[in-house]
């Protein structure tokens, strides 16, 4: 009944969603991403080393 | 209706991150450390007699386990697994999810699973094309900013071979029938994997001195199993909260499909 989509799913989202909720969204997913796989913070980089290394990610 | 889909990511993500979490604690925290205790033995008897103490300026530039107690490395090891999982819940089937739901192929719970499949290949698999998974104590040839930048480009790439799959399989299943959607579906992925192998060569996993070729092997066996394990977790989880004939697919009116999920996401 609904010409169902990628092209409508952005189209929904671009009227129902404001910019700020769609900015704040994808920041928070960013920052967790760069936390866990990028982050080299010694100190940081050491204590998810085991993580890093059971997770296959490449900056560890 | 969104942000239906955005809560079922961050669940089955949690399902899939303690999963995850526990595989990390019971195997993956003792097995890295009795490999690294391998690799260092070899490097503590090349090296000068300086005890454990291992500055971070450390000759190999891949130095561990130096400063924090086990305890603390461990634990956030862990929470990291865990969130792991939500990170890849949130991103892959909360908003990649909603985005592609129309393109990936099946309909229902065989959904999440084919979309399931599809991360683990864009997100794991992708970049292990590049650097296979390393035991400890390998020392990389690339300085970290490069290698963080190829990193991101391999899952860039993985991701563009994904999604122009699922693509040509859609448009081509009805007009052509499945056996030849899928053969084209999967073309983006062949042609990735050429690329990457002619390249890069053959991934291959490298055995740090003083580690058995078995023992490295098998650690990079356990980080594909941990990552597979993880995707079926969170495709299974997903298949189990999304509802693809309930409130959430009401695409007709936008207004009413929003606040029909708002009460119950």
């Amino acid at each position: 009944m609904t010409a169902n989509t990628v092209h409508d799913r952005l189209a929904l989202a671009r009227t129902t969603l404001t910019p700020t909720q769609v900015l704040s969204a994808l920041l928070a997913v960013a920052a967790l991403g760069f936390t866990l796989v990028m982050l080299q913070e010694p100190t940081a980089h050491e204590a998810m080393h085991n993580f890093r290394h059971a997770a296959g990610v490449v900056c560890h | 209706m969104i942000a239906a889909y955005v809560v079922n990511g961050v669940k089955a993500g949690v399902v899939a991150g303690v999963a995850f979490g526990l595989l990390v604690a019971l195997v993956a925290n003792p097995l890295v450390a009795f490999a690294e205790e391998r690799a260092q033995v070899e490097h503590d008897a090349g090296a000068t007699a300086d005890g454990h103490d291992h500055g971070s300026a450390d000759a190999g530039g891949h130095d561990h386990g130096g400063g924090l107690p086990a305890v603390v490395s461990n634990g956030v090891s862990v929470l990291s697994g865990v969130l792991w999982g939500v990170f890849l819940g949130v991103a892959g089937f909360g908003i990649a999810f909603y985005l592609l739901e129309p393109i990936v192929p099946g309909s229902g719970a065989v959904r999440s699973y084919v979309f399931g499949g599809a991360g683990f290949l864009t997100a794991s698999v992708a970049p292990w094309l590049v650097f296979p998974p390393a035991p400890p104590g390998v020392t990389r040839a690339l300085d970290p900013n490069a290698a963080t930048l190829l990193y991101c480009g391999a899952v860039a790439a993985g991701a563009v071979a994904s999604v122009a799959g699922m693509f040509a399989y859609d448009r081509l299943r009805d007009a052509r029938g499945r056996a030849a959607a899928v053969a084209v579906g999967v073309l983006p992925w062949a042609l990735l994997v050429a690329g990457a192998v002619a390249l890069a060569g053959v991934p291959t996993v490298a055995t740090p001195a003083g580690m058995s070729t078995a023992l490295a092997n098998g650690l990079a066996g356990l980080v594909v199993f941990g990552q597979a394990l993880t995707w079926l977790v969170l495709a299974g989880a997903h298949a189990r909260f999304h509802d693809p004939g309930g409130a959430d697919a009401g695409l007709t009116d936008p207004g009413f499909a929003d606040d029909a999920t708002a009460g119950s996401p």
